[in-house]
């Protein structure tokens, strides 16, 4: 009404805006249109005669230029970033983007069918499988992170030793300062400081959460009670203590900045960011801290992973990390475009193999051998949309 | 259209009947029904999308309110993770980070504003002006990240215990100082809603008759009297609308208040408490939310958010009324 004629100035500052948008827009499609024609080079058209196959020297090579849409888990993302570069650097035909936005995000941009590949920290439940606009959908491992439990208090000792129990305390609001006794008895440093606890945890739904939750309810009745439920939840349980950040970067920011506060994240957002970070409580009754060795170690004692069976949290082992996870890469089995569907496989078989040398230095543990060859095994059930295979071997 | 307004409905040989034959037959040519057409295509379209859109947010809420029940308005637990879905929390939550952020962008916009029309040199008040513009082009998410960088450890080490040991007033903002709060977000939703503060209320300043202000120095006001008895009043409706407007940014904003508020669905203990809102509620929780009766609840915090938005604004629109005399829509005509 009244706006109309007295927002007229702003309304014209937003269609120069726009059109100003709109010509760097058109600059960065004209951009890519231009690289794209550019010849790039050809792989060895003897080592690999066919496209139909995978394996190390096959898998960087892909007959024409293809870019691949991804979205899902914001805990994979420093993973990711690293393996899709160095493969477009091994095979410049393929162009991956893959957009952090959570794990949720990826699944239900799957279902939708509105990217190439998801990937969420859990695999689907049979009514989010279901739920796929597309068919069968694929799950395949393709890394094995943990989550750390990450503070920020100054007079605190690095690895700090919690438990279940008091790690509950802390998020539940029953616990509230640093220098509380059951701290103090459960890690044997006497001289904590008094400084309020300020716990940090996920706004959005998340695999980290998840995971944690898991760890919580296998470890300390209270937890259980307090929540009134001994089933997992991707939404953190208790919103109501604390405060809630979105994504792995907005808890990490919380904690880098706010003395006195503890959070989870993924373990190689820990890393990127050297924090301080808790040694757990395990099964075997040792307190371990999150290394790329402990984690590992977590991974090696899940002999039997299947996308029904994923988790791998509080495994048994003196030197596992209790709270590790595996991140599941979603595609669709049938895949429309042949050309798409090849890069695609090639891609994640590349991931999955050569790509998981990239995983220590960023805070994930390489794929333990037989989730690897679960891994291999399920990318080559991919087929065209016909039905038949797109891999022979 | 204008002369419609001007000249009124067609009457038969009345006065201006001339003019009327001559508009008329002008009226047939070709690009004027085609405007016209275009027009009431227009039109229509914007409002077949509205009402597709209210449809559509109406229905898809509809499970949540058979789950829940109409207690939904008003049930203070929102626990998705326990299938706990009620707005009463989350509807509390806006409407206090809206009137704290009014209750500081009303008089430092108006402030600017006055500042702007009446006092500063025109060296001053063209940059000053642009400045304000360009804070209107940031985009929420920037300011919402510049408050989760910069002024949540401010905050947390030094606003929020600062003002919790104020004599008096310290109770207001007693408890633990997280940073992220209910008074960060109404911090940040004011920063967003000073442009429009600030440009609409200055235009309406502007336009108040010179000789108002000249007839109040005659008189033997100061500047400042001048400025408050005459002039302010006499833009009054244009302020108002302003009002209205920021009123209407602040309780839809969703991403910057997320980012800064502690996404706590818990009645806040104090100021710096933190909270949460309906649209950090459903930023946080729509693509997660269960499918059936988590997406509809979140669906519905929508409709409740719409329903609020309204309210406030036919609030709004009563109180000018009474205070003026007249609808908000004159006051253009006014100027």
């Amino acid at each position: 009404m009244i706006t109309l004629s007295t927002v007229r100035g702003w309304n014209d500052r937003g269609r120069r805006l726009g059109a100003l948008a709109g010509l760097a827009l058109l600059g960065v499609v004209a951009g890519c249109g231009t690289s794209s024609s550019t010849p790039t080079a050809k792989a060895d058209a003897s080592t690999c005669s066919s496209n139909t196959v995978l394996s190390a020297t096959c898998d960087v090579s892909t007959p024409s230029a293809v870019t691949l849409t991804g979205a899902g888990a914001n805990s994979i993302e420093p993973f990711f970033e690293t393996v899709f570069y160095a493969y477009s650097q091994k095979n410049p035909n393929t162009t991956v983007n893959y957009s952090p936005a959570g794990s949720s995000v990826g699944v239900t941009d799957i279902q939708q069918a509105t990217v190439n590949f998801g990937d969420s920290e859990i695999p689907l439940t049979s009514a989010q499988l279901a739920a796929a606009t597309e068919g069968t959908i694929l799950q395949i491992p393709v890394d094995l992170g943990g989550v750390a439990i990450s503070y920020n208090a100054p007079g605190v000792p690095t690895n700090l030793k919690l438990n279940g129990a008091t790690l509950a305390g802390i998020f539940d609001g029953s616990i509230t300062n640093w220098d509380s006794p059951q701290i103090a008895t459960v890690s044997g440093v006497a001289n904590l400081p008094n400084l309020a606890i300020k716990p940090v945890h996920r706004a959005d739904a998340s695999g980290p959460g998840y995971d944690l939750d898991q760890y919580l309810i296998d470890t300390s009745p209270a937890w259980v009670s307090a929540i009134g439920t001994s089933t997992p939840s991707r939404t953190w349980p208790l919103a109501t203590v604390g405060i809630g950040e979105q994504l792995n970067t907005g808890v990490a920011t919380y904690i880098s900045q706010t003395s006195g506060s503890i959070g989870f994240v993924e373990y190689g957002y820990a890393l990127q960011n050297g924090f301080v970070n808790a040694a757990l409580l395990n099964a075997a009754g040792s307190f371990v801290a999150p290394t790329e060795t402990s984690i590992a170690a977590a991974g090696a004692e899940a002999t039997s992973v299947s996308a029904t069976d994923f988790n791998v949290v509080n495994e048994v082992g003196a030197g596992t990390y209790p709270i590790a996870n595996f991140s599941w890469t979603l595609v669709y089995q049938k895949q429309s475009g042949t050309t798409t569907g090849i890069a695609l496989g090639k891609l994640l078989d590349w991931v999955v193999t050569s790509g998981q040398q990239d995983a220590a230095a960023l805070g994930y543990a390489p794929l333990p051998t037989n989730v690897a060859s679960l891994a291999q095994t399920t990318i080559r059930e991919l087929e065209s949309s016909a039905g038949t295979p797109l891999f022979t071997s | 259209m204008i002369s419609d307004a001007v000249l009124g409905p067609p009457r038969a040989g009345g006065p201006g009947g001339g003019v009327r034959r001559a508009l008329a037959k002008r009226r047939t040519r070709a690009g004027e029904r085609t405007y016209a057409g275009l027009r009431w295509a227009g039109a229509g379209l914007f409002a077949l999308v509205v009402v597709a859109l209210l449809l559509s947010i109406a229905g898809d809420s509809g499970q949540a309110l058979l789950h829940s029940g109409v207690g939904f308005l008003w049930s203070g637990t929102w626990n998705p993770a326990a299938g706990q879905y009620g707005a009463g929390i989350l509807v509390v939550g806006t409407l206090l980070t809206t009137a704290v952020a009014m209750v500081i962008v009303v008089p430092i916009g108006l402030g600017t504003a006055a500042f702007l029309s009446e006092l500063a040199p025109r060296w001053v008040a063209a940059p000053l002006s642009t400045l304000v513009g360009l804070l209107a082009a940031v985009p929420s998410i920037v300011v919402g990240l510049w408050g989760l960088i910069v002024l949540t450890p401010v905050f947390a080490n030094q606003v929020e215990p600062f003002l919790a040991s104020m004599p008096l007033l310290g109770w207001l903002f007693r408890g633990e100082a997280y940073g992220p709060s209910i008074l960060l977000a109404s911090v940040v939703l004011a920063v967003m809603t000073l442009p429009t503060m600030v440009a609409l209320s200055r235009t309406a300043l502007a336009g108040v008759p010179v000789a108002d202000r000249e007839a109040a120095l005659a008189l033997g006001a100061t500047r400042w009297q001048a400025i408050r008895r005459a002039v302010i009043p006499a833009a009054r409706s244009g302020i108002q609308a302003a009002v209205t407007l920021a009123v209407g940014r602040a309780m839809g904003e969703s991403i910057a208040v997320a980012m800064v508020i502690g996404n706590r669905p818990a009645i806040p203990a104090s100021l710096t408490a933190p909270g949460a809102t309906l649209g950090s509620a459903i930023v946080n929780q729509f693509a997660e939310a269960t499918p059936g009766i988590g997406t509809s609840s979140v669906i519905a915090l929508g409709a409740v958010l719409l329903l609020l938005t309204v309210l406030v604004n036919a609030g709004g629109q009563a109180l000018l009324r009474r205070g003026h005399g007249l609808p908000v829509s004159t006051a253009g005509a006014l100027r």
